[in-house]
């Protein structure tokens, strides 16, 4: 169907209000009803439709700019924008009024916060609701993954531009830290204000850390404005279909209201505070509202900017992988080894999920790492990690971090908020601890908790977030790799493997080998896995075989066998597991248990 | 304009704006005398400037003139309040209240629901809004409060109960005076009339509002003096909502959630009726009701001969407050989808309700779920277009805390009062569970659910599902107690799954306590006093055997220790208790944990040479005290191999071809034994007790056996108490209410299963319970009484009294050469030392002489 055609991107709201005038119209006309709205509660009346076929078939996308921290204050509100962020916290429900009766037209506030008509008093209207999401950018999301879907320049949008905002944008946008609230809550009583004093000082001690972890980095670590939040409102959402720790596109309707920026000063109203939810300590004078019209989940495909257009052959996905093998084995100072086990642990993903048991994972440790070593190979692995997935983070353990981290995210039942910890990643992250930090030193209790916590995160790849009545499990799957000097107990690790570097490394890669890399990455990764039976068969006598000719082979180690065999099979772009997979992972052993003796 | 406890409100009388106001209004207009001489006038005495005031004297009000009648107040309110909801606004602001009984209503000309039939006549009462026809309601409610009788008094011929449950309740609240609400059981009302019911939780603020005065007029009856009002909490809802499905339909209805309570306001007091002076000529006001939130502060004075204009000001401590309190409500744990975080929703709590709950409780509460506007700022007028939620609070009920309802067995006394936790227990839940209870190979079954990602071990997880369930404890009037629970340690290889038990285990269990033997000291596990820096007392706190009184201990690691650590478990093992005598405490804490170790050989891998003493290098007498005692080995078998082998697979490929064993849910699990520990309590029927005594001697003449010299102990008194309490466990499994014998057949099994793997000899190849009680064997101890005589016969030759020494190897030597044994220096020493002991030889260093 196709309306009168309004600028969706400029006026989207304009689209919204005149498809469901009319269908209104046409609802009322149809049943004769007094109320003829109250069937779109939870449903759509076509906007989204509209919308969808304008940005996906009609190649709308690239006109939509992308909202971020730089060009907060350029982008004119009631328009149509992108934002691309991981779901930190949900915080509810809110009820609006969804449609009021005017005069005798229905009008709607859906997408909006503010009626753009005023509701005239007594009059017939409908509670419908919408979902809160705060969104911020993914932790550790790796720079080149901005540059596969850039929206248009807002600079150059005349029509965009917002020149009344942008000065005072910039006053604000000085401190733009999610957590500090300063506008909002400088008058609000003091027993609110408690919390978010902690608040702040949680959050400065792990923009802290962040900091030493983006020097490790090379600086390019942090991608700029990465405290930039949003707080996204989406409707007609059946539950859970979007989960914490979620990342997602939205597009939808950036508002801004300047009325709703203004402080609510009646302090002596204590009642109230309760109530009260917790937008009110994100400010939209800093956390940009967005009424989402259309959204999707972002897999690490979506980060690939020109994904070749071939279908994953073996033959192509082999080559692929050679040159990247090759790559990480001039990265690793000539240790194929290394290299071999590293590009596993790359196409490692928890794949299943039995009780306490994960299948899938495979967390490496190089160990013969020393500080010096360390900073050579270490900073050039991460490096070429960060070019390479979308989300990665290298954490110097140090007994200093691990005492005064906050690796936990913890609800702070005071503000109603989920206060973000350094484990709250979003699905596929890679992290890299360089254990060569490490000295001997004491632990304090809030060091105890952060190991068990990584640890608990090694093993069954869930990290408990702490509700302060009781802990919630949260299932993650994360990438780890460690550097160590011996083997870290701390970690314990799937895969030791006994680093041998030959030389020095001096290369780095051109972007298309990259380009092909990530793809090559992210293809292998979602390959999906179907053997047949006789394979089973061949496998189970594999393994009872080894078994009966080394008896100190455990559940675990057969476990990470047949992941590694896998992992090799889908490396080579094969859709099922064959013995000669086998064979090159019992080889892999056997070099590995070589070097470790 | 006065100010008021409320908070900001415009005056605007049709605004969209649901006043956080008493869901039961008519608690607004209560006699003056009862909240204010309690709750009211002590915060009164606090918030007010003019505590001091020199006219304090002058305070003791009569109740105000111009006092309404309950009824007309209560049902005037509740009309007004149904005004401020759901953004549907009348088309005209409301006639002012009538006063007479019968509670005002609009005509129905209204479009709402199914009331335009109804509307058509004027006779019939409505309540605004709805098809609610006030005289019906106020009949039907008449009819439930008079004649409502509990089914489970049907039976009972008192004449005393010929009353209806409620009549009772009623005249119990005019005898005691004290009691101001009366609970009522929504089962109560649905089964008495449903459509009551249903109009009840479809518009409860009018519904509750006539209850209320229906009431009060049948109490009125009674006794016409009676004062205080009398509110209705109506609680136990047929259904309870999930607090992430409330949604906008559910508004202005009653709803009952279940949560936890994760803050609490401070308590607020609500200004209910305000008294103005007059700062002129000091004349005091008629108090002033609050009306939605305000009070209208007089303009002027209403005193003849002052009339002075905006001399009215409030007095604080002669205004009538109420309490009021905010809390969150959270969503329980389990109710969290994956990948979730828990919503939460403010729940409002008015008088009585205050305080009822504390942070962390889990409570589920009944009440009315309301919306209301957002103001965007107090100087403008505009209303957002987005509400807050929340629900005045109608009754609150604390659910049990923990996930397994366990209510000790010891306490047998308890059993009666423990009536209303009873109900926690779904009735058709509890029939599922019989159910269950009554397949023939529900043992497999449980056996299966136990860790099932865990394969083989299956006579290890009979014995920890025995654990699990536990057995009877026993206390003789003498005051001697035998304990129920049953403790057991799992030794084995490293990399066989112990950790991933005791996991499961833990996680299993009530009150599960999991640590690690590494990180465990020995104040840790049992208890320890300090000093509370800020009062300097003495403070006792519970290490984790205290605090899984009532459930499993599991320590991992126990061969990790340390030995003073290990010492403190004797006590608990056997006693149940844990003595603390220190810093003026002396206390005996109970400790009815079973104790869950499992422990690594002191060589890594077991060595099947060495006794199991020597094994896990454990005490005896701690050993000794477990009643299981499970060798988990990795022995080499094909057949195991190859299970092994196809469960890697399977969970690697979710092969579907492999068969699907039905097995019980975690939860269910839980529930399972939850109601089995708690209201099983099987007893030993005869034969069952004969089959145990046969068996135990036939255990005891084992070791009698002929050909064998020597005397073998089999079994102990300690091996029929563990007996006892495995064949008990294992009728429980089955909410068998007598042990049989087929019970005790499987109990004999298990002890036997976990002995031979233990306490079998080596040497001999019989069991032999010296292993375990004194860890050494009695082939162990045989030999080393030859030994000895050997020795001491060698020496008698070879060496003279008093004569020069001799090196121990030489001696070694010679021995050797006598014996046909195989000698080791190592035994030699200890018969030399045996020697020495008797006075026979002396030992200096290498040097053994003879004295």
């Amino acid at each position: 169907m196709v309306g009168p055609q309004y600028d969706l991107v400029g006026n989207p709201l304009g689209a919204v209000r005149s498809t469901f005038e009319r269908t209104a119209a046409a609802a009322a006309a149809e049943s004769g009803e007094r109320d003829p709205v109250a069937a779109f509660r939870g449903k759509d009346w076509g906007a989204c439709e509209l919308f969808r076929s304008f940005l996906f078939e009609e190649d709308g996308l690239d006109k939509v700019p992308v909202l971020n921290a730089s060009n907060l204050g350029l982008i004119k509100p009631n328009t149509l924008v992108r934002y691309r962020g991981m779901v930190q916290d949900m915080l509810g429900n809110e009820y609006y009024i969804g449609a009021f009766k005017d005069g005798s037209t229905w009008r709607t506030n859906k997408f909006t916060d503010f009626s753009p008509f005023s509701m005239p008093h007594p009059c017939d209207s409908h509670l419908w609701e919408r979902h809160l999401f705060h969104c911020v950018p993914a932790p550790g999301q790796n720079s080149w993954t901005l540059d596969s879907s850039p929206g248009p320049d807002v600079r150059r949008m005349s029509g965009c531009l917002a020149t009344e905002l942008r000065e005072k944008r910039k006053r604000d946008g000085d401190n733009d830290d999610m957590d500090v609230s300063e506008n909002g809550h400088e008058e609000s009583s003091s027993q609110c204000k408690k919390p978010k004093e902690e608040d702040v000082h949680v959050s400065s001690s792990s923009t802290e850390m962040a900091e030493g972890v983006s020097e490790m980095n090379g600086g390019d670590h942090h991608i700029p404005g990465s405290s930039f939040s949003c707080l996204v409102k989406v409707y007609d959402m059946p539950d859970s279909q979007v989960k914490l720790n979620d990342v997602i596109e939205f597009i939808g309707v950036y508002t801004f209201d300047p009325e709703l920026a203004a402080p609510s000063d009646n302090p002596d109203d204590i009642m109230l505070d309760l109530i009260e939810d917790v937008t009110v300590q994100l400010p939209p004078s800093k956390v940009p509202r967005l009424h989402c019209l259309v959204w999707r989940k972002l897999s690490p495909h979506d980060f690939i900017s020109r994904p070749p257009v071939v279908e994953p052959s073996p033959s192509i996905l082999k080559g692929i992988r050679q040159s990247l093998l090759s790559h990480l084995t001039m990265v690793l100072g000539n240790d194929e080894l290394a290299a071999q086990c590293l590009l596993l642990h790359l196409l490692s993903r928890l794949r299943n999920r039995v009780d306490v048991v994960t299948v899938g994972r495979l967390s490496l440790n190089f160990i013969g790492f020393n500080r010096e070593s360390a900073s050579i190979f270490g900073n050039q692995l991460c490096s070429l990690i960060q070019k390479l997935v979308p989300y990665s983070q290298a954490i110097p353990m140090s007994i200093e971090y691990l005492n005064t981290a906050t690796l936990q995210p913890r609800k702070d039942n005071k503000s109603g908020r989920l206060v973000t910890g350094v484990l709250q990643l979003p699905q596929g992250s890679h992290l890299t601890f360089d254990e060569t930090f490490l000295q001997t030193g004491s632990l304090t209790s809030k060091g105890v908790e952060n190991t068990m916590l990584l640890k608990n995160l090694m093993e069954s790849q869930k990290v408990d977030y702490d509700f302060e009545y009781y802990k919630l499990d949260m299932a993650t799957d994360v990438q780890l790799l460690t550097l160590s000097e011996g083997k870290s107990n701390i970690l314990p690790s799937d895969l030791v493997v006994p680093f041998r570097p030959s030389s020095v490394p001096t290369i780095s890669a051109g972007s298309e080998e990259l380009e092909s890399w990530r793809w090559y990455l992210a293809t292998v990764r979602s390959l999906p896995q179907s053997t047949e039976p006789e394979t089973y068969q061949i496998i189970q006598d594999e393994m009872v075989n080894a078994m009966r000719d080394d008896r100190s082979l455990g559940c675990s180690e057969l476990s990470r066998w047949l992941t590694m065999a896998q992992i090799t099979a889908s490396s080579f772009g094969e859709k099922s597991l064959s013995l000669e997979h086998w064979q090159m992972v019992k080889e892999l052993e056997r070099l590995r248990k070589l070097r470790l003796q | 304009m006065a100010s008021n406890g409320g908070g900001s409100s415009t005056p605007s009388a049709s605004s969209p704006d649901g006043r956080p106001s008493s869901p039961l209004p008519v608690t607004n207009s209560s006699p003056p005398q009862s909240t204010r001489r309690t709750g009211g006038r002590r915060r009164r005495g606090s918030a007010s400037p003019y505590a001091s005031s020199p006219s304090l004297g002058g305070f003791e009000t009569p109740p105000h003139p111009s006092r309404r009648t309950p009824s007309g107040a209560g049902a005037g309110a509740a009309r007004q309040q149904r005004q401020n909801w759901t953004g549907r606004f009348p088309p005209t602001p409301s006639t002012p209240m009538s006063t007479d009984d019968i509670p005002p209503s609009s005509e129905a000309g209204d479009d709402e629901t199914d009331g335009i039939g109804a509307g058509i006549d004027t006779v019939p009462v409505f309540v605004w809004g709805t098809n609610i026809s006030v005289q019906d309601v106020n009949a039907a409610i008449l009819r439930f409060l008079r004649h409502f009788r509990d089914p489970r008094d049907a039976g009972r011929v008192d004449p005393v109960m010929d009353e209806g449950k409620y009549m009772r309740a009623i005249h119990r609240i005019l005898e005691l005076e004290g009691a101001e609400t009366l609970d009522v059981d929504a089962h109560d009302v649905f089964d008495h009339d449903p459509d009551l019911y249903s109009k009840m939780v479809r518009y409860p603020l009018e519904v509750l509002a006539i209850f209320d005065i229906v009431l009060m007029e049948l109490v009125g009856r009674f006794e016409p003096f009676f004062e205080k009002h009398i509110q209705t909490r109506i609680y136990n809802l047929k259904s309870s909502i999930c607090l992430r499905n409330l949604n906008p339909s559910d508004i202005e209805r009653m709803v009952s959630i279940k949560g936890m309570i994760i803050r609490c306001s401070s308590v607020i007091p609500e200004l209910k009726e305000a008294v103005f002076r007059c700062l002129v000529c000091g004349f005091y006001s008629d108090p002033v009701m609050v009306d939605r939130g305000r009070v209208t502060e007089p303009h002027i004075c209403q005193k003849e001969q002052c009339k002075a204009t905006n001399s009215m000001t409030l007095v604080h401590n002669r205004c009538r407050f109420a309490d009021k309190q905010i809390i969150k409500l959270q969503e329980t744990p389990d109710e969290i989808p994956e990948g979730g975080t828990p919503h939460t929703v403010s729940v409002l709590m008015h008088d009585k309700l205050v305080d009822a709950g504390k942070p962390g409780d889990r409570v589920e509460i009944t009440g009315i779920y309301r919306a209301m506007s957002i103001r965007v700022g107090p100087t403008q007028r505009t209303v957002k277009s987005i509400f807050k939620t929340y629900i005045d609070c109608l009754h609150i009920k604390k659910t049990d805390k923990s996930r397994l309802h366990v209510e000790d067995t010891m306490d047998i006394d308890s059993s009666d009062a423990n009536k209303s936790t009873e109900e926690d227990f779904l009735n058709d839940k509890v029939e599922k569970l019989k159910e269950l209870s009554k397949l023939p190979d529900i043992y497999d079954r449980l056996t299966r659910s136990l860790a099932p990602n865990i394969w083989e071990l299956d006579d290890v997880k009979r014995g920890l599902l025995c654990q699990l369930f536990g057995g009877n404890p026993l206390r003789l009037p003498s005051g001697a107690s035998f304990r129920g629970d049953i403790n057991i340690l799992l030794v084995g290889d490293p990399g066989t799954s112990k950790s991933q038990l005791l996991q499961y285990m833990h996680k299993l269990s009530p009150r599960g306590i999991y640590t690690s033997g590494r990180g465990s000291s020995a104040v840790g596990l049992t208890a320890y006093v300090t000093k509370d820096p800020e009062t300097g007392e003495t403070v006792l706190e519970s290490g984790a055997l205290v605090l899984s009184d009532k459930g499993v201990c599991c320590i991992d690691e126990f061969d990790k220790m340390s030995d003073n650590a290990r010492s403190m478990l004797h006590e608990v093992m056997e006693q149940q208790t844990v003595s603390i005598a220190k810093a003026g405490i002396i206390a005996s804490l109970n400790a009815r944990t079973s104790v869950l170790a499992c422990a690594n050989p002191t060589e890594s891998r077991y060595n099947p040479r060495l006794s199991v003493i020597d094994n896990i290098h454990l005490a005896p007498t701690l050993l000794s005290r477990f009643d299981l005692i499970y060798l988990i080995l990795d022995k080499a078998d094909e057949q195991t191999d190859r299970r092994l082998a196809k469960h890697i697979v399977s969970l690697h490929f979710e092969n579907p071809n492999l068969e699907e064993l039905e097995v019980l849910d975690l939860p269910t699990l839980v529930a399972y034994i939850s109601y089995a520990r708690k209201y099983i309590q099987p007893q030993l029927s005869d034969e069952a007790a004969e089959e145990l005594t046969r068996g135990y001697v036939e255990m005891r003449k084992r070791g009698n056996s002929p050909g064998s010299r020597k005397k073998v102990i089999t079994a102990t008194a300690r091996q029929i108490e563990s007996l006892i309490r495995l064949s008990e466990a294992l009728a429980r499994m089955r909410f068998s209410e007598v042990v049989e014998v087929r019970d005790v057949v499987e109990a004999f099994r298990l002890l036997e299963v976990a002995m031979q793997q233990s306490a079998t000899d080596h040497a001999t190849g019989t069991i032999d319970m010296d292993l375990i009680m004194t860890g050494i064997s009695a082939s162990e101890r045989q030999r080393r009484e030859n030994l000895v005589a050997a020795t001491r016969n060698l020496i008698m030759e070879k060496m003279q009294l008093g004569g020069p020494s001799m090196r121990m190897s030489e001696l070694l030597e010679e021995m050797r050469k006598q014996s046909s044994m195989e000698i080791l220096l190592h035994d030699l020493r200890g018969a030399l030392g045996t020697l020495m002991t008797e006075g026979a030889v002396v030992i200096q260093g290498d040097n053994v002489k003879r004295v």
